[in-house]
């Protein structure tokens, strides 16, 4: 979504794009999850709390009906909404194939209601703290570094790398591994463990995958339960030992299932969208000199570097929209909600809404208001590892600019492959063409 | 231990002195326990989303000190409403000397 290619409009911002006609696209439609922001423009402009039939959800596209829902956590369940989500349309074979050959069917316990939700929630926040984030970008860098030592080498062989398979994913997995204290990993599977846990938000598995994924997902289980019953046995200094023996603030321990449910949690949560977030961060380079340039011009100033980061998450958000569930007839936006509506907050529509925002596709690191975008979300269910995303966004961008001069796609911009998932706005695959920077 | 008493101003105008407050919790919790509005505390006390932003009384400015680096990153983002006297709350730990302590509360979301 280049601001070299957008048309512009009477306020001379460049706009994603003119002629969506809501009646008769979806946001499943493969080519609008590909490029939306023409969408979300139409919806903020003629339908914010727009239904679109083929999902089944309202979707709501307005910063400030954004802010409502999550700011009301009773009326608006995250807990609901994601149980219709979870696996949508084949919930009970899923659930029983994970009862079978998974260890159990684990709820959840990020995505419960308040006041349950809070007591687990407690215990989380102090996990990645900004300040003990900070204690950790030494290790970060060195980590980074070493994937970007080894894209650059290939790079000078004059070989196409891929900036999301061989970059974006294996760093956040290996950072987040290290974390919980999973020594020994296999990136591919944890990619593929990731792959099948987020299609179950995503509404657009059909049967034959949900079985594939499925499985994916009873092999990560496994995985988890046998580091834990090892954890169990003997505890060690990391975070999964620390689940493991987690005492909450009302002094009781966690169930065994909510500790599993945690643990993978924060295993695919963890590399997951931080991994998207990069992916597009290289994207942006790529297609973006303008931007490329503003990340050299900024890069050993770290108050610009985070600002770059944050302007970058406002405009190219990993997120792009999770579900909730009206627990009662409420109106939002003007559109009058049944109890149980099935909604879709759509964080990245936020992110663009020029009533918050000016020239809401410019990247434009001044902004006065850059941290009110909504991409970690608001309220009680805010991402709780933002500060660790932020630092490998952040070391990820400085380290990539001060090794690699030219950046570009060495594909058609046309032919990358997008996830299908109404959930996150993820590149797939990225080759590029890099070169070492003299 | 001393009971100690802190004041935020709402943004609304509305005063709300909480009492009998023991030391070592954070501005933040007592805010958010007590309802005080634009005191959110989103991210749970991490430093991490500056919905606990406030403006501390001139008078208390060197009692409650400045905010550290990554507190200062924080703030930075909410460079529309930031000012020489912002912290982010949940960042100030209650303690004797601190009591009576004042702070507005700054424009939230």
């Amino acid at each position: 979504m280049g601001s070299s290619d957008a048309e512009k409009q009477a306020s001379g911002c460049p706009v994603a794009g003119h002629g969506i006609s809501l009646d008769t696209v979806s946001l499943a439609d493969p080519k609008i999850l590909a490029r939306p922001n023409a969408f979300y423009q139409a919806m903020r402009s003629q339908d914010p709390v727009h239904y679109d039939p083929q999902l089944k959800m309202y979707l709501v596209s307005r910063y400030d009906d954004i802010v409502t829902v999550l700011r009301d956590p009773l009326t608006y369940s995250d807990k609901h909404g994601y149980a219709a989500q979870y696996a949508s349309g084949y919930f009970e074979e899923f659930k029983q194939i994970l009862e079978r050959d998974g260890g159990g069917f684990f709820t959840d316990a990020i995505k419960d209601d308040p006041p349950a939700h809070t007591r687990v929630r407690r215990l989380l926040d102090k996990a990645f703290t900004a300040h003990r984030v900070a204690t950790l970008e030494p290790a970060i860098t060195r980590v980074i570094v070493g994937f970007i030592e080894k894209l650059a080498d290939k790079a000078a062989k004059g070989e196409v790398v891929d900036g999301v398979k061989e970059f974006a994913i294996p760093l956040t997995i290996s950072i987040i591994c290290e974390q919980m204290g999973i020594g020994q990993f296999n990136a591919d599977k944890i990619q593929r463990w990731s792959g099948a846990v987020t299609a179950q938000i995503g509404r657009m598995q059909n049967r034959e995958q949900m079985l594939e994924n499925a499985a994916q997902i009873c092999e990560l289980q496994n995985f988890i339960i046998a580091k834990m019953k090892e954890r169990e046995a003997q505890p060690s200094e990391d975070m999964l030992s620390d689940l493991v023996h987690a005492t909450l603030e009302d002094g009781s321990k966690l169930s065994f299932a909510e500790a599993v449910s945690l643990v993978r949690a924060m295993i695919i949560a963890g590399n997951d969208t931080t991994a998207t977030a990069i992916g597009n961060l290289l994207y942006t380079l790529a297609t973006q000199p303008e931007v490329a340039q503003t990340l050299r011009d900024s890069v050993d100033d770290d108050r610009l570097l985070n600002r770059f980061v944050e302007e970058l998450l406002r405009i190219a958000p990993p997120v792009r929209g999770l579900a909730k569930m009206t627990t009662r007839e409420v109106e939002l936006g003007g559109q009058k909600l049944p109890k149980d509506a099935h909604l879709l907050v759509l964080y990245a529509s936020g992110n663009d809404d020029e009533q918050h925002f000016e020239c809401p596709r410019n990247f434009d690191l001044n902004r006065g208001n850059l941290g009110r975008h909504v991409a970690f979300g608001v309220g009680v269910h805010r991402c709780v590892g933002a500060s660790l995303a932020r630092m490998e966004i952040k070391v990820a961008a400085r380290e990539f600019v001060r090794r690699i001069g030219e950046i570009k796609l060495a594909i058609p911009v046309e032919e990358l492959p997008y996830l299908q998932s109404v959930a996150t706005h993820t590149i797939e695959r990225l080759p590029l063409i890099l070169s070492r920077r003299a | 231990m001393a009971a100690l008493k802190v004041t935020f101003v709402q943004q609304d105008g509305v005063e709300k002195t909480i009492e009998g407050l023991e030391p070592g919790q954070s501005l933040m919790e007592v805010g958010r326990n007590n309802g005080v509005d634009g005191i959110l505390g989103d991210c749970g006390g991490s430093c991490a989303c500056a919905t606990c932003h406030v403006y501390i009384e001139p008078e208390w400015q060197a009692a409650v000190g400045a905010p550290d680096e990554v507190e200062t990153a924080t703030l930075d983002m909410a460079g529309d409403v930031l000012k020489p006297n912002s912290r982010l709350c949940c960042q100030i730990a209650l303690r004797p000397e601190l009591d009576g302590l004042r702070m507005r509360v700054a424009p939230g979301m």
